[in-house]
Parts: C-alpha cells; structure tokens; sequence
C-alpha cells in the first residue's frame, strides 16, 4: 500500500524532470554536437560532409593560450569570491534569524541593476579621471592617477563583483545549518578554535564551498562581455572566440566544437579534483 | 493569478494574430536609434502601431534574420552597409517598390546607388556616418592628421581602436595603402604585421561607446565614429574629430525589408514617412547622426548642420572608402589574424 | 569582539556592494550626459525615462519574466535535486552530465541551440520561448545549491517518517521542503538576477511581441549608454528597497 502511494509522485517528478531535460538540453546540445561534425557553410551556416575539420582547427596552440589565460582569471575570481564569500556568510548566519533573509535580499538587490549599467559605474570609479583617482589626489596619497581601468585587476574585480552572490547564497545556505551544539560539543571536547574550524566547520560546510566554487568558477570561463569593458578587451577570452566564431567569422562547426572541448576540459579539471580529494580520504560531494 | 492569465492569453493570442486588430509594424533596429515622437508621429497618423525591438549588432541581427529565415516576424530592419548586398545575396530581402516609397529623389545622389546595392532595388538610407580619428587636443600636442599618425611612438599606452574587426583592419590596409576592402590574402597579412606594432600602443578596443575612453582621461587618440564624437565634444570639447588623408570610412544604415515580412505596406509607409524632410531632420538632430535626405539639411539647427564631425564638406571625404562584403573566404583569413592579434601572437 | 567583528565584516562588504550603486544613483541626477563631470541637480533623466514607454515596458517584461523563470526553475530544480539525492533510478549520472553541460555551455552555443530546438517545434518567439529558455540555464543553480544543503541533511529523519506511516509525499512536504528552505530561497534569488540580466540567450530566443530590458539596455550601441538607465537602476533599487522594508515590517508584526 505504501508502495503504491509513493510511486506516483516519484514517477511525476521523475517524469518531469527527464522531459524537461531531454527537450531543452540533451536535444539542443546534440545538435551542438551534430554542428561540430559538419562542414562550414557560407550559404547556410552548416552542411555535409561530416568532417573532423573543426576539431583539427583546435589543435592550433593559440586556443590552448587562451584556454589558459580564461582559466587563470576564472581561478582568480573564485579565490576572492570565496575569501570574501566564507567569512560573509559565516557572519551572517551569527545574524538572528529574523534578520538574515532581509540581509538575503539586501545582498542580492544591487544584482538586480543591469550588469552593463554597474559595469559603467564601476569605470566611473576606477577611470584615470574616475572618483577613486580624484579622491586620492584630492587627499593628496597620490600625486598622479594610477591606472586601474583596463588592466588585469579591474576585469576580476569586474567579475568578483559579477558573480560574488554565486558563492554567498549556497554558502549561506549550508552555514545555515550548522549547528551551535556541535561547535559547542567541539569545545567542550578541547578543540580549540582552530581545531574547531578546521575539523568540524570547514567538513560541515564543504559542500556549500564546492558548489559555491562550481557556480562561480564554470560561469566565470565564458564571460567575456563584462571583461572586455573593463579589460579593454585586448585578451581574447574563451567567450569571445567562441561568441566570435558564431557571430563574425560565421565559422558554426568550429564554434561548436570549440563549446564542446572547453565542456570536457572543464569535466575533466572537476573530476581530477574529485579523484584527488578521494585520494587523500577526504570525501567530497 | 490575474498575471498568470494574462501571460497565458498573451502566449496564446501571439500565434493567432489576424487582419481583424489594429496594423502592426515589427521595426528590427538599434536600441534607440529612432526617437519616439517619429514612431508616435507615425501611429497618430495612419493608426500603425510600431513595434520597436532592438538588437545590439549586424552580426546577430543577421544570424536571427537568417535563422528565423520561414516565420520572419519583422517588417523593417536597419542593416549596415556591406550587411545589405550580404543579405539580399542570400534572398534574405524582398525588393523595395519604388512606387510605394515617396521622397526618394530627395536623398542624398552621393549615398545611393552604391555598389552594396546598385541600383537600391532592396534599401533605403537611414542614416550615415563615418569612422574617423578623434584627438584630445588638450593632452596631443602638434597634428595628427593620417591614420598612420597612429603608429607614433609618443601614444603608446594612450590609443583607442573600436573592437570591430574589418574597421581595424580597414586603418592598416590603407595604411599600406591598399583598399580597406582587401580580399588579398597577403595585403591583410601585411596588415597584421603593421596591426602587431600598433597593439603596443592600444590602452583599449570599444565598440559600445567610442567616445568614453576619452572621457575618462585614459586614451588621447585613436578612432571613433562621428556621431560619438560630437556627443564627445559636449563633455569634453577639446576633443576633435579628424578626417584622416589616407580617407574615412564611411558607414550607412538603411532600411530594408526582410523577405517574409508580414506587413509590407506599412513598411514602405514607414520608409516614405521618415523620408520627409522634417521627421529626417528631427532624427538627425536627436540621434546626432547625418541624415541623407537633403532637404532635411535646412532644416536642422545652423549649429548642426555646419558642424564639419556631422556633414563633412567634400574635401573631408577624399578618398573616403565605404565597406563591402569581402565574401566568406577572406573574412575567415580575417577572423585568424584577428585572434592572433588578440591573442598577441 | 565575538559579536561586533563579524558585523563590522558584513556592514564592510554590504559597503563595498552598494558603492558602485550609489554612485549610479547619484549620478542619475545629474544633468550632465556623462558621468566624468557634475552638471547641476536635474530631474531630466527621469523625465526622459516616463517618456521612453519602450524601455519602461521592457523593464516590466524583465521582471515579470525573471518571476516566473525563477519560480518555476527553483520548483523543477529542488524537484531534481530532491530526485537526485532520494531516489535510485538509471542514469543519474547522464542527468548530472546534463545540467554540468547547461552550467558550462558558452551563452552564444545555448542561444542558437535553443532557438533551433523553438523554431523545430515550431514554438512562436516570445514569452514561452524566452521562460523554457530561461529556466533550463537556471536550472543547475537551483540544483546544486539544494544538493549543498541536502548533503548535509541527516537521512535518519525521512527514514523516521516513513516508519510513522508517512507516504513520500507527506514525507517530502513536512521533512525535506523545510529542511531546505534556505537552499530554496537562495536558489530563487539566484535564478531572479540571472534571468534578470541575462542578454545574450534572450536575443536569440526573444521575438517581437516580448522585449526585455537587457536587450534594450546592450543594445544602445549607435548612441552609447543613456543616462536613462541609471534612473532605471535608481527607481528598480528604491522599488526593490521599499519592498523589502515592507515586508520586514509586516513579518515583524506578524510575529508579534
């Protein structure tokens, strides 16, 4: 009896969640991968033969450089979102109960200004006539503007503050949980303070970090709108070749198979880690 | 709930539009880049309602047009140039009828019959302008009057290239003197070369807003569009608009109906209507670009219609190229350098 | 100290958070055009705004859009996450490839991929299109910050109510939902402000009946940013902030 009762929801949220999937994400991506295959085509995009050309034309190390240098500000940007993110959140869930959703909200609301609107703020502060330059001249520590805009600093600043409550938000939600007994039971054990953090908070709340880590780091690889503002755009970006390839050089099965090696390399640098982590005993997620 | 319903009705009633509701234009243009008095002016007038989306470039535009290619839903879009020929090659256009279109004869000879389209069989101009060199004459000391002043060693760190391809490559190759429009593949890898001595001296690519790297102080020299740098000048009137020897490129946005449209009359009654001179000059002057219908010219504020940035005088647009479509081949030898040079290989 | 250092850390981030804002608001009232000078207190830009009907209905598009996309991601997404981590089924790895491949895929891929999905189908452009469009690249947030919280969930509690005779519903209902309420709000949260900004997937999936704000906000190539939209910003932040107080406020009563 209890049997036949459970099988319906399961077999609806089952159902749900296959077609759902199957319709907008197995289908759309196989025929990304059906693009990578073809032959480009001026005329129509795409079209037969079926050829390996676009995976040949990856071979060219250029792409491995940019793979790299996206990989690079991608783990910057992860880093301090997570090094402002943990103590954030850590914080927060000290905060009474009554007031965390409200400082939820209040974390999330200058989010919800277009991105292009605070990115122009942003070059409003740090431009050579920007307001942090006129400040600090007008205080008088420095005697002639330092050049912020357009440098590697300014893009992961850029991106921290793009992506920064994608490593809160699922972070305060496993801090949340964390219970006052344990610490307490910590303590009373003898841990000190850093025992504590580094026995009990930091394994209770690894999974918030590594999901934090995966909604920050995988985003962060294929932006490049952001970036390119307050970069200069005079590094390429994987976002950009690939953006570029669709859109100006009309070159689809490179496009495609370009998205379809930077999937598996990013799989591929998640599954080490997992690999690794196994490894030294520690069980990750 | 109220919401929900409505969002339902309105999914519902989007695959079922008939004859019987008000006439609708789908305009397919630049983000503000038609003011809506002229789109208010139009509906108060024929009882058109205008439909105004946007998309953010020529590229993108193109792929949806060409994608959505059977359930086209847009009456009107404003291509670039070269997008033109490019589009009405592939079949993407249906042809303008001369004979719905009124004022035609007053646009600018200069700017029709180019060779993206002969015999303006599938276009109408909009608007134009050109890509020239700005100085911040309050920081360049001396003239800069040719694109190969770019290269000078005394701007390194403080020049500024829009972050368009073909406009780039464009500033080399005639540099080298060869036509901005190249298909050779050689002449575009003499570019490239004469591109890698530049990038040292680029602070920065854009194309969002040419002119705000001059505001905020961090670049003294490099391109821009002309309407850019008159909105410039506002803010910063050292700022000054060039037209280089080696010669301008000149760029036109125009009208064009895509090959499914559903409302074809509207779009020819729109065309006509902008074409008057009066709703022309009221665009140039709010959008801050050059309209090519000239009776409008009269009409404009003194100020605008003699500002040399906006309509330059015939001297200025010596040796003035316009682009073209220079076909899929050499635009894949332009794409590589193009990420070589990003790349910094 | 125990009590102040963290306050002082979160008023020091919330600092940090809301002065590109502020400097976004103050300038909205500026008359000058451009942000590099000070031309007088002026009210022209929001004058301008209640005349620009196009943009003011794409900001209410936008809106209501990210509402809906984030409800139902966050709905579809914990139902996924809760089918992940409760049931035995076959391929639940295919299912976790799937959402890592939404998570990674450039935004150009997913736009034109989707689009074709649309157009074989034959699903008219609009607001269908641009919801399925944006709840499935919603869809991985929502499930990896329920999956986070659920991780730490201890399995003796469900075991428990089943034992008392409840079904997996009622179970579902009364034990998981409230365990992971946090995940739920925050993964909603996180779905609005993508949906919210998102441009490049909605350029493709949009059609002409449904404009949103991004769109128009990317699109202001030919004439540069308007002063426009820091009003915009400014009246969405102060809307988004007399909300929020007032819900506060009434929660508080409530409790009272």
């Amino acid at each position: 009896m209890r049997n036949l009762m459970q099988q319906p929801f399961r077999t609806a949220v089952l159902v749900l969640v296959w077609g759902w999937l199957l319709f907008l994400v197995l289908t759309p991506n196989l025929l990304v991968v059906g693009a990578s295959l073809m032959t480009r085509d001026p005329a129509t995009f795409i079209s037969l033969p079926l050829t390996l050309d676009a995976y040949r034309q990856l071979l060219n190390p250029l792409y491995l450089d940019v793979f790299l240098n996206s990989l690079y500000m991608a783990a910057m940007t992860t880093l301090i979102c997570l090094l402002v993110g943990y103590p954030f959140a850590w914080a927060l869930s000290k905060v009474g109960k009554r007031h965390q959703v409200l400082l939820i909200f209040l974390l999330v609301v200058p989010f919800w200004t277009n991105s292009l609107v605070r990115t122009y703020a942003l070059k409003l502060i740090l431009a050579t006539n920007g307001l942090l330059n006129n400040g600090l001249m007008a205080l008088g520590w420095i005697d002639e503007p330092v050049q912020l805009l357009y440098t590697e600093f300014a893009v992961i600043i850029g991106l921290v503050y793009l992506l920064l409550p994608f490593m809160i938000l699922p972070l305060y939600s496993v801090f949340e949980d964390l219970r006052e007994d344990l610490l307490r039971a910590s303590h009373d054990l003898g841990a000190g303070r850093l025992a504590t953090f580094v026995h009990v908070i930091v394994p209770l709340t690894l999974p918030g970090v590594l999901a934090g880590v995966m909604l920050v780091l995988l985003p962060a690889m294929g932006l490049f709108f952001v970036p390119d503002i307050l970069g200069g755009s005079r590094n390429l970006l994987v976002g950009n070749v690939i953006k570029n390839q669709f859109l100006d050089a009309r070159n689809w099965p490179f496009g495609a198979a370009a998205s379809i090696m930077l999937t598996l390399a990013m799989a591929l640098l998640m599954f080490a880690h997992k690999l690794s982590k196994r490894r030294i005993g520690e069980d990750g997620v | 709930m109220k919401r929900l319903v409505l969002a339902g009705v309105l999914a519902l009633g989007l695959s079922g539009c008939s004859s019987e509701e008000p006439q609708v234009l789908n305009l397919y243009n630049w983000s503000e880049y038609m003011p809506q008095e002229v789109l208010d002016r139009f509906t108060d007038e024929t009882g058109i309602q205008v439909v105004y989306t946007t998309y953010d470039s020529n590229e993108a535009m193109y792929a949806r047009l060409k994608l959505l290619d059977d359930s086209a839903a847009y009456d009107l879009a404003v291509p670039s140039t070269y997008y033109v020929s490019k589009m009405s090659n592939e079949g993407l256009l249906m042809a303008v009828d001369p004979s719905k279109i009124e004022g035609f004869d007053s646009v600018d000879p200069e700017l029709v019959n180019l060779p993206v389209d002969p015999e303006n069989k599938y276009s109408v101009p909009y608007l134009w302008g050109t890509t020239g060199i700005a100085v911040d004459t309050a920081d360049v000391e001396g003239d800069v009057t040719a694109w190969a002043d770019l290269w000078d060693e005394r701007f390194q760190g403080r020049l500024m290239m829009t972050n368009d391809m073909r406009e780039v490559f464009h500033v080399a190759l005639r540099v080298l003197g060869y036509s901005g429009n190249s298909t050779n593949p050689e002449e575009i890898e003499a570019a490239y070369n004469k591109l890698t001595e530049l990038m040292l001296s680029v602070r920065t690519f854009n194309s969002d807003a040419p002119r705000m790297p001059y505001l905020e102080g961090e670049t003294d020299v490099g391109m821009i569009w002309n309407g850019e740098a008159v909105m410039g000048r506002e803010a910063l009137p050292a700022l000054e608009y060039v037209y280089p020897e080696e010669g301008t490129i000149v760029w036109l946005d125009s009208f064009v109906i895509p090959k499914n449209a559903k409302n074809p009359d509207a779009a020819h009654q729109f065309i006509s209507f902008v074409l008057r001179p009066e709703i022309a000059a009221l665009i140039s002057e709010d959008i801050g670009y050059a309209t090519p219908v000239v009776p409008a010219r009269e009409l404009l504020d003194e100020e605008v219609a003699n500002d040399r940035a906006s309509y330059p005088t015939p001297e200025d647009m010596v040796n003035a190229e316009f682009q073209t479509d220079i076909g899929d081949e050499a635009l894949q030898v332009y794409a590589k350098y193009w990420e070589m040079l990003k790349s910094g290989q | 100290m125990n009590r102040w250092l963290p306050r002082t850390y979160l008023t020091l981030v919330y600092l940090l958070l809301y002065i590109p804002i502020a400097v976004l608001v103050v300038f909205s009232f500026n008359d000058s055009r451009t942000g590099y000078e000070w031309g007088g207190l002026s009210l022209r830009w929001y004058e301008a705004l209640f005349n620009n009907r196009a943009m003011v209905r794409a900001m209410w598009n936008s809106l209501w859009l990210a509402l809906s996309a984030a409800t139902v991601s966050t709905l579809i997404g914990a139902l996924t996450a809760l089918a992940l981590h409760r049931y035995r089924f076959r391929g639940k790895n295919v299912l976790n490839g799937m959402l890592f491949v939404v998570m990674m895929s450039p935004e150009i891929v997913l736009a034109i991929s989707l689009l074709a999905v649309f157009l074989l189908v034959g699903l008219q452009l609009g607001y269908v299109s641009l919801l399925l469009a944006h709840v499935t690249f919603c869809l991985p947030f929502v499930v990896i910050t329920v999956m986070a919280r659920l991780s730490g969930f201890d399995e003796r509690l469900p075991e428990a109510a089943r034992d008392l005779g409840a079904n997996d519903f009622t179970m579902t209902r009364t034990v998981l939902i409230p365990v992971i309420m946090p995940a739920l709000l925050a993964g909603w949260l996180l779905g609005f402000t993508l949906s919210l900004d998102d441009v490049v997937v909605s350029t493709f999936v949009s059609g002409p009946s449904y404009e949103i704000l991004p769109l128009r906000i990317y699109s202001m190539v030919r004439v540069g940013l308007k002063p426009e939209v820091n009003a915009l910003g400014t009246l969405l932040l102060a809307f988004s902030l007399v909300m929020l107080i007032l819900s506060q406020w009434i929660l508080l009563r409530s409790k009272r």
